[in-house]
């Protein structure tokens, strides 16, 4: 950091498109704040190796003091995002109710089109219990979806494991929609990118109020991020090899189309409900301009947390660079 | 009033603005001594909004915005990172006021050719700059002063510093996508490949031939079995070229033209009958004389090595200010896997290293905690380093 009188004098050449100051009376303003010139460091450390160490051992011990304070600063602030969490989930249940769910959103001006969470997988690829969890945290978001009328839902998990059971997730939903909404259940349509989607049976429209809820489900895997830019390129490439194409013919419009068609377009609202910001592999084409929510400390998939993401969302405004 | 001029007296009394030195040092110096990101990115928003609540004009906003970054390329050069990578200028943002934006391209000459006045000073603690983006949307006199400190500080090895102008991620993904097709689709070499072979082909057949005249003459059961396996035989041990022909050549019947056999006309050559007579295979050599590298062999690595980042370290981590939780088009393809992404709330010219040092730690921390969970499958790169300094 500069001292603030050489800032000053910086700031008046820097006003004058630096023509006020010459070569030399800058270069003197930097100088005391760079480091040792590197060449000359290997003499100076050969002949004074003690201090060398002992300086080393100093910032160590600064490090550790550090990290010893800021673990404890984490861990407070774990607790307390915890227990905060828990009172928000005590406040804003849901019952199961679509009413108050309905009433929870009341206020919000903008919803998302399309949402898409990222869900994690516990325990092994083989747990039973694992899958069912993640088939029930799905079920869960996927009538809250409904309720707040969402139409479209893509859940990432990396493995792609759902994929290998869609009539069965279908299923789960189904059935949890059915405790939400009693015999009223919405329509519902569970597929995957280049697998046939699983719709419901009774997707006739009976009421008004019933045609007009359909939930549309897209799972996701790490296969649909950079493998299928990769399988994209692999056609054009055969295309190329074989002239139908030129490669001036490979522009973002067309990347854009045949990837929103195989994949998705993009989602607006993107939540994590992990602890740390990281994608894991989501498709990263469509990830350009989605809202990315995540709650710091959250620990799993719960109401409050989707509910304060609607909201987050509400607020926020659009840019597109302007 | 009095109370902040007095704070402001009090910073900038000699000791004191000595002491916040040697704090800084001290911190910084103390950072090093765990792992650090190698590779770090920010998106430096929130210039204008702090213009906007100071009341300062916009492009003053990002002459603060400027000095902030010198600020931050400092603290991160100093404990260590590798390659910090900024973006600067958005495809889109060319959509912002025409005055706004040649003043931000005005100041990118401006700092750039003053930044090439001090060579030796760059040369002994500078990094190296390389620009990132679409080129051909560059007027051509700070084209000019960018290529010039790009070439000025080519020899410059320690650190790299990557300026995103005009970048979109999409554009970097389609222009990687269309270099592989681009690459894939020029012709092999195939001519000396097939000079190196001892066989001739049409000698093979020739025998082959032969052969099963000779065993249709005889009769015999046993012996009608024996040009089968004799063909078999020839087949696993067709002489490869060693190149990624390969996998085509094992795909398509080795008797006929293998080395025309390609992609352009799989049907031809595997509906051929496998003792095809010379002739017409000799045709088909004369047809398609090009063989193309396989398409399958295309891999995300391959994608990776065509991104403007190809040769650069993962990037680990990446810094949005002004509390905007979008990624805006920037490195999607690097950060959609491993990297920490953190969204920070105060704007960019405010953003320092008090801002950046509880990011750092908090990173620091995880990786960590990551190795002592076990999992150091590649997550914990910088770990070994630390411990050698």
């Amino acid at each position: 950091m500069a001292k603030s009188k050489e800032t000053d004098v910086y700031r008046k050449d820097a006003s004058t498109k630096h023509n006020l100051l010459t070569l030399k009376q800058r270069e003197d303003l930097i100088k005391p704040y760079l480091p040792k010139a590197p060449k000359s460091s290997p003499t100076s450390k050969r002949s004074r190796p003690i201090r060398e160490f002992l300086r080393n051992q100093f910032h160590l011990f600064v490090f550790i003091i550090i990290h010893l304070l800021f673990s404890i600063y984490i861990r407070i602030r774990q607790t307390y995002h915890i227990l905060f969490d828990r009172a928000l989930a005590v406040l804003y249940y849901h019952h199961r109710a679509p009413e108050l769910i309905k009433q929870d959103v009341k206020g919000l001006t903008r919803f998302p089109e399309h949402l898409s969470v990222i869900l994690e997988l516990r325990g092994d690829e083989r747990d039973q219990a694992g899958l069912e969890g993640l088939m029930d945290e799905l079920a869960e978001i996927a009538a809250w979806c409904t309720c707040v009328g969402i139409p479209m839902l893509s859940v990432y998990e990396r493995t792609g494991i759902l994929k290998h059971y869609i009539p069965n997730t279908h299923r789960a939903v189904s059935s949890k929609m059915h405790s939400y909404f009693g015999g009223d259940v919405p329509s519902l349509q569970v597929g995957a990118p280049n697998i046939s989607s699983y719709l419901n049976g009774n997707a006739a429209p009976r009421t008004g109020d019933a045609s007009s809820r359909h939930l549309s489900i897209l799972l996701l895997s790490a296969e649909d991020g950079r493998s299928t830019l990769v399988d994209l390129t692999k056609t054009l490439t055969e295309m190329s090899q074989r002239k139908k194409l030129a490669p001036s013919d490979v522009s973002q419009d067309l990347v854009d189309a045949e990837i929103t068609e195989s994949v998705m377009g993009e989602p607006d609202l993107l939540i994590l409900f992990g602890q740390d910001v990281k994608l894991q592999g989501y498709p990263p084409w469509q990830i350009r301009l989605t809202e990315i929510y995540h709650v710091q400390d959250s620990n799993g998939v719960g109401y409050q947390v989707f509910l304060r993401a609607l909201h987050n969302y509400s607020k926020a405004q659009m840019k597109f660079g302007r | 009033m009095h109370l902040s001029q007095f704070r402001r007296w009090l910073l900038q009394s000699p000791p004191v603005e000595w002491a916040i030195l040697q704090l800084r040092e001290l911190l910084i110096g103390a950072l090093r001594q765990g792992p650090v990101p190698q590779h770090i990115a920010f998106v430096m928003d929130g210039n204008r909004r702090f213009a906007r609540q100071h009341g300062i004009e916009i492009v003053e906003g990002h002459n603060q915005g400027f000095e902030a970054l010198a600020k931050i390329l400092e603290v991160c050069y100093k404990s260590g990172v590798k390659v910090v990578t900024i973006y600067a200028f958005s495809i889109e943002n060319f959509k912002r006021s025409k005055y706004e934006v040649d003043a931000l391209m005005d100041m990118a000459k401006v700092k750039l050719a003053q930044l090439v006045q001090h060579g030796d000073l760059l040369e002994q603690y500078g990094a190296r700059i390389q620009i990132l983006g679409q080129r051909e949307l560059i007027k051509p006199d700070v084209l000019e002063a960018m290529d010039r400190a790009v070439e000025l500080t080519k020899g410059n090895g320690d650190a790299i510093l990557n300026i995103c102008c005009p970048y979109t991620s999409h554009a970097e993904m389609t222009s990687a996508i269309r270099d592989t097709v681009v690459e894939w689709s020029q012709p092999m070499e195939a001519g000396p490949q097939k000079e190196e072979r001892h066989f001739s082909e049409r000698h093979i057949v020739h025998n082959i031939r032969a052969r099963r005249l000779s065993s249709n003459n005889s009769n015999t059961n046993h012996d009608r079995l024996s040009p089968n396996n004799e063909a078999l035989a020839l087949r696993s041990h067709s002489p490869s070229s060693g190149t990624a022909s390969d996998t085509e050549e094992s795909s398509s019947d080795p008797l006929t033209n293998s080395s025309s056999s390609t992609t352009l006309n799989p049907s031809t050559t595997r509906s051929s009958p496998p003792l095809s007579s010379p002739t017409s295979s000799d045709n088909l050599k004369s047809d398609n004389n090009i063989t193309y590298p396989d398409p399958e062999l295309i891999t995300p690595a391959t994608l990776t090595n065509h991104m403007y980042t190809s040769s650069l370290p993962p990037l680990d981590l990446m810094i949005r200010t002004s509390g905007v939780e979008r990624l805006s088009d920037f490195m999607l393809w690097q950060c959609h896997e491993e990297t920490e992404i953190v969204f920070l709330k105060v704007l960019w010219p405010e953003f320092d290293l008090w801002g950046f040092l509880p990011v750092l730690v908090e990173w620091q921390w995880k990786q960590q905690q990551r190795r002592k969970g076990g999992d150091v499958d590649g997550q914990g790169r910088g770990v070994g380093k630390a411990k050698t300094r």
